[in-house]
């Protein structure tokens, strides 16, 4: 057996025994991250350049997966690249996988768990564009993989680069007769898309509704405050703040975290809302400077180490900043503005020539 | 108090008014009250260095650098001659100045202000969000040392978002000075495109290092003197040196990153502590850093790190002492990889030996209107020291 494959069976495990309802402890994870981080250390020459400080593997920095391919097996063997979006190719991120069980495993587990505890299948409406449209994408990846494992039906109201508005008027009709509830999944910017083009269209969802929504702006709609897109959301569609959660993915990860709130209602638990870590996941606010844990809820920046990158780097710093909650984490939005005091990105991409 | 759109047009023509005093003054007076002013504002910022390193987010150690070394260049015979320079064609000075402060280096508000004082352009000045009180101390000074000729200088405090104040402080002037990004630069030159504007948009600065700076003699001095130049103000402002270049023939860049960190901002870091690291600018410090060290060499220190950049992709740091430090075989190399800044590059600082060849290039440099100084002077520009490209007192004489 290679160590690859060693590596994918023992992630697969703990991932999967988490799926069984079996207790996954933290110093097993942390074992594997720290073996699988100096696995990769030996396979990918940039992330091996990273010094080691403190008690952790180092975290390789999002911005890398910009500039470098960041993979442990060569380019021909690749079958499948999720690219970010952007507009230039500094701005893309770019994660490349050799193959895809892991992320399946792991985007299956964490969404039944979270999203559709209480159901095995329901109907989908997804307010984003299919994978075939866009190929590169992780999230529409992951939305046509959510309509084979969950969807009992699945209506894509976006065509053409747009959101379809009279469908996603028709589809959400239908479930209002039907009563039949749906789980409504898409990017926030569509969300504010469906805000600013639905008028005075209202619905009443059916009971057991629910809403997903992901990611940030990048200029694709106006951007809305996430308390007031919270409650736009749920007096639009008729369904429960509580049951419209935020789930947080990257390109440069293989597994997603969940808001709580859905589960707490479902199970009549409570707790404020925060994102539920996935067992096979650390997420840790660190501090900018010496990149080491910050203590209680200090707000720092969020590192996760996503025991799923088994082709790239499991150890990643994003730019994101976050606090810990309880047993999870609250992100606070990616800093903007960060880059040059001097001088603006358009000096950085004419002396970087990066281009 | 917060601002009305008549309550700034009252002080506007308050300002104006006054104006007419200031210009019939004699130029003596002028001077020792500028001089008088800046003494008294060295004073009080010294006792309020706290304050003011809370209100800068600087440490207490810079601001009193900072306030030293800026009010210093505040002089007699420096104001005399750039006065004489200045109305050499025998302009005259506009009939009011509104001028947006940015709130990144405190000390700023000094050129931008006194400058258009001495040659008798009455100041509406607006302060940043960021920093009101460097600015209200030095309009306190200016009063207290003079009340009559105070009143040539006002100071609002609104947000830039707010446009029926905008305007209104806008109209009320002859010319407009706008330090700040170029967002707000662009934001208002869109909004007012009729309008004398004076911009002083973003950009960066660089050094050099030839092989005699670099030699065993001298380069104890060059490492403190880029030192000086990378730590202050944090590195924050635009004349702050984000890339040294060095004469790869005479070190590489990756052993002189190393001697900048062990021997220059090292001890910079016990002379001139960090203000406290803001958490957005170490969100982009972390990618900058990884990186850097992913591409190349990263020397680091507790609140600093040096790139040594292999090949020509150099990124911009996001301040906060994050520099890169670039071998390169003579000045004109230096200069040809900053040519695409155009009047981005702000100033080039530059070891004694090799500032005539770098002089040189840089004056067959069209696009470039960049300044050049001397290693340990980048921050502490004279009052009369070019300003993008162009004299200090551009657009203040008609």
């Amino acid at each position: 057996m290679s160590e690859r494959e060693a590596f994918a069976r023992r992630i697969a495990a703990m991932i999967g025994r988490f799926e069984a309802g079996q207790l996954v402890d933290s110093a097993t994870r942390d074992a594997l991250i720290e073996d699988l981080a100096a696995w990769q250390a030996e396979r990918i020459p940039e992330y091996g350049r990273l010094e080691r400080r403190g008690a952790w593997p180092p975290a390789l920095p999002t911005d890398v997966f910009r500039f470098r391919r960041i993979a442990g097996h060569p380019e021909p063997d690749d079958v499948r690249v999720f690219v970010s979006s952007g507009t230039t190719s500094t701005e893309r991120s770019v994660h490349s996988y050799q193959d895809l069980s892991l992320y399946d495993q792991a985007a299956r587990t964490a969404a039944r768990y979270m999203l559709f505890p209480d159901v095995e299948k329901m109907a989908l409406v997804l307010l984003a564009p299919h994978e075939d449209e866009v190929p590169g994408s992780s999230l529409d990846y992951m939305l046509a993989r959510f309509s084979d494992w969950f969807g009992s039906s699945s209506a894509w109201v976006w065509r053409d680069g747009a959101l379809d508005l009279d469908a996603l008027s028709k589809t959400l009709r239908d479930a209002e007769t039907s009563g039949q509830p749906v789980a409504l999944l898409g990017t926030s910017f569509a969300f504010v898309h469906a805000e600013d083009g639905l008028g005075g269209r209202r619905f009443s969802l059916p009971a057991g509704s629910r809403v997903m929504q992901t990611g940030g702006y990048k200029g694709r709609s106006r951007e809305v405050d996430a308390d007031i897109l919270l409650a736009a959301i749920g007096k639009r569609y008729g369904i429960e703040e509580p049951l419209i959660i935020n789930e947080f993915g990257a390109t440069e990860l293989s597994s997603q975290m969940y808001e709580t709130t859905l589960r707490d209602a479902i199970y009549g638990s409570s707790g404020v809302r925060r994102l539920w870590v996935p067992p096979w996941m650390r997420a840790t606010p660190v501090d900018p400077d010496s990149l080491e844990p910050v203590e209680g809820d200090q707000v720092g920046l969020l590192r996760l180490d996503d025991c799923a990158n088994l082709d790239s780097v499991c150890c990643i710093q994003t730019a994101d900043l976050a606090r810990r909650s309880e047993d999870g984490i609250v992100v606070l939005g990616r800093t903007r503005g960060a880059v040059p005091r001097g001088c603006s990105l358009a000096a950085d991409q004419a002396l970087g020539r990066h281009e | 108090m917060s601002e009305s759109a008549s309550r700034i047009r009252e002080q506007a023509a308050a300002v104006r008014r006054a104006g007419k005093q200031l210009k019939a003054t004699a130029l003596d007076t002028r001077i020792a009250w500028l001089v008088s002013a800046a003494a008294r504002l060295t004073k009080s910022s010294l006792e309020a260095r706290q304050s003011l390193a809370s209100a800068t987010g600087l440490s207490p150690a810079m601001v009193e650098w900072g306030a030293r070394t800026t009010l210093a260049t505040v002089d007699t015979r420096g104001l005399r001659a750039l006065h004489d320079e200045a109305t050499v064609r025998g302009e005259s000075p506009v009939g009011l100045l509104s001028l947006v402060l940015a709130g990144n280096l405190f000390t700023a508000s000094v050129r931008g202000i006194l400058v258009p004082l001495l040659l008798g352009v009455p100041v509406l000045a607006k302060a940043s969000s960021r920093d009101r009180l460097f600015p209200a101390m030095l309009v306190d000074a200016l009063c207290e040392t003079d009340p009559d000729l105070g009143a040539a200088l006002g100071l609002v405090f609104f947000s830039g978002a707010d446009e029926p104040l905008e305007e209104a402080f806008v109209d009320a002037a002859d010319t407009v000075a706008v330090y700040g990004s170029d967002e707000t630069v662009s934001a208002i030159r869109e909004r007012h495109p009729e309008l004398p504007l004076i911009a002083h948009g973003h950009g960066v600065s660089a050094a050099y290092c030839g092989p005699d700076a670099l030699s065993s003699y001298h380069v104890a001095g060059t490492l403190e003197s880029l030192a000086l130049d990378i730590c202050a103000y944090d590195q924050r402002g635009c004349l702050s040196p984000q890339i040294v270049y060095v004469d790869e023939r005479a070190v590489s860049a990756e052993s002189f990153a190393t001697q900048l960190g062990a021997l220059g901002l090292a001890a910079m870091e016990e002379r001139l502590p960090r203000g406290p690291l803001p958490i957005e600018v170490g969100a982009a410090q972390a990618q900058w850093r990884g990186l850097a060290e992913v591409a190349g060499t990263l020397v680091r220190g507790d609140t600093f790190a040096i790139a040594a950049v292999g090949g020509p992709d150099v990124r911009w740091s996001p301040g906060y002492r994050n520099v890169s430090v670039v071998g390169v075989d003579g000045p004109e190399a230096a200069v040809e990889a900053l040519s695409p800044l155009g009047p981005a590059l702000k100033c080039v600082g530059v070891d004694e030996a090799s500032r005539d060849r770098l002089g040189d290039v840089l004056a067959r440099r069209d696009e470039l209107g960049a300044y050049m100084c001397s290693l340990g002077t980048m921050q502490t520009p004279a009052l009369d020291a070019p300003a993008d490209g162009k004299p200090i007192w551009h657009g203040l004489l008609r």
